[in-house]
């Protein structure tokens, strides 16, 4: 065996050598640049011309010295040359000293439908808590044959799932009802995020605990400052809502809820209540606060919808973006337009794209993984005509028969005349509601390539 | 422990109207077959356990068997035995909540003109003289809660500079159980879950007293006292602002009808065989700009792939900003009035007769008169002590 191993090991040096002789003697015979003195980080031949590019005509000098050892970075982080791509906040959000707060999600900067778990958007009600795993106990009780309490070892013991979803707030573009406020991918549409999760469907343990016949309701409730708590109906409790400790194959990060969080597959973000503590069942919905003074949705009637739960059909252009103009593409280049679309109610089915901000649509392309409650890729491909300017809607479909509203129909209603609008307070959702928005967006590409973020409105 | 009946009488109501709905709409259960699908609470689609698949997602056959919100089946095979019940005391210090039907409120009781101390030392420096909110904070009142109740139909679709809805306390929630609460649990936010239950009750009475509310036909007034009797009778205006109706036996079934209904919430469903609209949509030239707009972005937008700029290393850090630090934690309350501020010697004398080691003490721990400890900062003990002497440097 020890032979072999010599022989093998010998002839791959041979061979190494060789094919290095071999490359040289060819190079200096292309070139005829036989006396040519290589530089420390110069690559032969010396006279570099104008038109040759520095970056291939130099060794950098991560080629030429030892790189980090592996043992560096224990846990990897980002190169440092992409300081650029993180979460984003604004004072207007920063209420309770960034707190009670929200940082949103570079997703002009996203590929695919995984955010990486550093850039997941971030919203807490009383700041991110660090609970101890140790002492994290989750209690469940009320209308329950036996009340329990759980360590994480002892619900990790659960048969367990793992289901691709994104979490998104319902304020999601809901600074824009009267007029767009962001030049900005990232704040327009970046209340959201999509991982892979994995924990227990809630179902799976209720056969622990025998449900009694009247609980039609579910509080969850958060261990942090703010004991963040909301009703949830029984029907997604013995649907697909999990309690969930991993995300994209690792542990939630704190500002996830860690160690572990409510997961309710499309619904309101706000329902996935972090570092949770505690779920209880009852005949009545508890009334937080987080489903009373906010995330209720203000009609023109004076009425306001609450326990308005799933995230309706939604989608965005990604690229371009303000953030990443069409300023360098040249005239006649091909370029895809690539975005996203999601829907909590379901499938995304079908996503148009129009050029001239909502008139004429084409249909665009689906792309890749299509899975229910999840963000899915779409693009278009387009060859780009120096100069132009296009109006760019996206508008998407789901499963459940659900297609994006233009902004006016969202507003004052579906089917109703210009000159009625505001007649009727009983149609449309007005401009007051703050949650739920799903209006098509609009992204204007000016003569230059610039990006803008507009709305596309009769009145 | 778990019985099949149970979900069978727990979701009998959602029988009658799943399947009225299946009639309706002649609905069968597909996975990405348009409008076709099953509907569950919220009128999303609802995706059933069948043949080991849920979705596009296969599940593990031992675990889970087929499942139809129809038949009230989880579609859960096997229970487990994990975890233990738990003590008395331990149900007692965490089952604490209170729902809208003020079931869980203890008893105690509190005045109006204790709560406005309260309010004052622990609340104002955030809330605003009143409760009248500012610096993001949220208002707590805007007047007398009836009177701006009315401006619920303040709708700015048709002007965008004319008024809106004012949604505080009075004006919007529906019950008052949510602000005790709340109070309770989380207030004050630098450090929740530290006020007595009578304390909460004279805090709440002092909302009341702010939003100029009523209970049982009694305007509440400076000497009012609020216990858990009169607490039952605290009228809310907005009451009955909100839908569907959530209360009650038939609150999932009025749910499940009120989003079953797309004109409910602005949506539109495709009817069968119905294609999104491609030609001639919408004609218009009206393009609503961004006007000023929200740019104040932290950090400032960039995409470029360069090297950061260049930071002190924190592990070497040779000095620490104290004054930035009092800028960014401690104005809000320390150059607003509520407390001295930095420099301010007159201000500080009376705190300092208790010698520098006891503000410094406070100001690390916290006091009950409003300062959260360490400013509610994340500063280490020794910046924070940085800081203070800096507010101290007279």
């Amino acid at each position: 065996m020890d032979k072999v191993n010599t022989k093998k090991s010998s002839e791959v040096t041979n061979l190494e050598i060789s094919s290095k002789g071999l490359s040289r003697r060819d190079f200096f015979k292309k070139t005829g640049a036989v006396s040519a003195v290589a530089a420390a980080s110069v690559i032969a031949p010396t006279v570099v011309k104008a038109e040759d590019d520095h970056a291939i005509m130099h060794h950098p000098k991560w080629g030429q010295s030892w790189g980090d050892p592996v043992t560096k970075n224990k846990y990897g982080i980002p190169s440092k040359y992409e300081h650029n791509v993180t979460r984003r906040y604004t004072q207007l959000l920063a209420s309770g000293n960034a707190r009670a707060s929200i940082a949103v999600a570079p997703i002009h900067e996203s590929d695919g439908i995984i955010t990486p778990n550093g850039l997941f958007f971030s919203r807490s009600h009383g700041g991110t808590a660090h609970v101890d795993p140790n002492e994290f106990r989750l209690m469940i009780n009320g209308l329950v044959e036996k009340p329990i309490v759980l360590t994480l070892d002892q619900i990790k013991q659960y048969p367990r799932v793992t289901r691709t979803h994104f979490i998104e707030c319902p304020a999601n573009g809901g600074q824009e009802w009267r007029q767009p406020q962001y030049n900005s991918l990232q704040f327009a549409k970046g209340f959201m995020s999509c991982a892979e999760w994995t924990g227990v469907y809630i179902k799976t343990i209720l056969k622990d605990l025998g449900l009694k016949p009247e609980a039609l309701w579910m509080l969850a409730e958060g261990s942090d400052n703010s004991e963040m708590g909301r009703s949830l109906p029984i029907d997604k409790v013995l649907d697909d809502a999990m309690l969930v400790w991993g995300q994209n194959g690792e542990a939630l990060r704190p500002e996830q809820g860690y160690p572990l969080r409510l997961l309710v597959p499309g619904w309101e973000g706000n329902l996935c209540v972090k570092w949770l503590k505690r779920l209880e069942f009852g005949k009545e919905p508890w009334y937080a606060k987080e489903e009373t003074s906010k995330y209720t949705a203000l009609k023109p009637t004076g009425k306001a919808a609450q326990h308005f739960y799933a995230n309706e059909v939604n989608s965005t252009v990604v690229i371009p973006s303000c953030e990443k103009p069409w300023t360098n593409i040249k005239d006649g280049d091909w370029v895809e337009i690539e975005g996203l679309a999601w829907s909590g109610m379901g499938t995304v089915t079908r996503v148009d794209l129009s050029f001239d901000g909502g008139n004429n649509y084409v249909e665009a392309n689906i792309k890749g993984l299509v899975l229910p409650k999840c963000w899915t890729r779409w693009s278009y491909m387009h060859q780009y005509k120096k100069g132009e300017k296009l109006l760019l809607t996206s508008r998407a479909t789901d499963d459940a028969g659900f297609v994006q509203p233009t902004v006016d129909q969202e507003v004052f209603g579906y089917g109703v005349k210009k000159a009625d609008y505001g007649k009727d307070k009983n149609k449309g959702m007005g401009v007051e509601s703050v949650y739920h928005r799903n209006a098509v967006e609009t992204w204007e590409v000016n003569e230059k390539g610039e990006v803008n973020h507009v709305q596309i409105r009769t009145v | 422990m778990f019985k099949l009946e149970q979900y069978k009488i727990l979701t009998a109501s959602l029988v009658t109207v799943a399947a009225l709905s299946v009639a309706q709409a002649d609905e069968t259960v597909a996975y990405n077959g348009l409008w076709n699908a099953k509907k569950d609470i919220s009128g999303g689609v609802y995706y059933p356990i069948k043949d080991g698949q849920t979705g596009p997602y296969k599940v593990n056959s031992q675990v889970y068997k087929d499942s139809d919100a129809v038949n009230n089946e989880s579609g859960v095979k096997v229970g487990y035995n994990n975890g233990r019940i738990p003590t008395d005391n331990e149900l007692k210090a965490w089952d604490k909540d209170i729902n809208g039907l003020n079931e869980g409120l203890p008893e105690g009781s509190g005045y109006v003109d204790e709560g406005e101390a309260l309010y004052e030392a622990q609340c104002m420096m955030c809330h605003g003289d009143f409760g009248s909110g500012g610096g993001g904070y949220p208002a707590l009142s805007a007047g007398k809660a009836k009177e701006i109740k009315r401006t619920l139909t303040n709708n700015r679709w048709l002007n965008p500079t004319a008024e809106g809805p004012s949604r505080v306390f009075g004006s919007y929630w529906p019950v008052a159980s949510t602000m005790w609460w709340y109070i309770r649990d989380a207030m004050p936010h630098t450090k929740s879950k530290t006020l007595t239950d009578d304390e909460t009750y004279a805090l709440t009475a002092y909302m009341l007293y702010i939003n100029g509310m009523k209970v049982d036909g009694e305007l509440v007034t400076p000497s009012f006292k609020l216990d858990r009797e009169k607490f039952m009778k605290i009228e809310m205006p907005n009451r009955n602002g909100f839908v569907p109706d959530i209360d009650g036996p038939n609150g999932l079934e009025n749910v499940r009808t009120y989003y079953a209904n797309p004109d409910n919430y602005g949506a539109y469903r495709l009817k069968k065989g119905e294609e999104p609209c491609m030609k001639n949509c919408q004609q218009t030239d009206n393009i609503a700009r961004v006007d000023g707009g929200i740019t104040d972005f932290e950090p400032p937008m960039s995409v470029a792939r360069d090297l950061p700029p260049k930071k002190e290393d924190a592990a070497h850090k040779v000095s620490f900003d104290a004054k930035a630090a009092y800028e960014a934690s401690c104005t809000m309350c320390h150059a607003t009035g509520v407390a001295p501020a930095a420099g301010d010697k007159t201000g500080w004398a009376p705190f300092m007769e208790k010698a520098y080691e006891k503000v410094l003490k406070n100001g690390l721990e916290g006091t009950n008169m409003g300062m959260p400890a360490k400013g509610g900062s994340s500063l280490s003990d020794d910046e924070f002590k940085q800081v203070v002497d800096y507010m101290l440097k007279f």
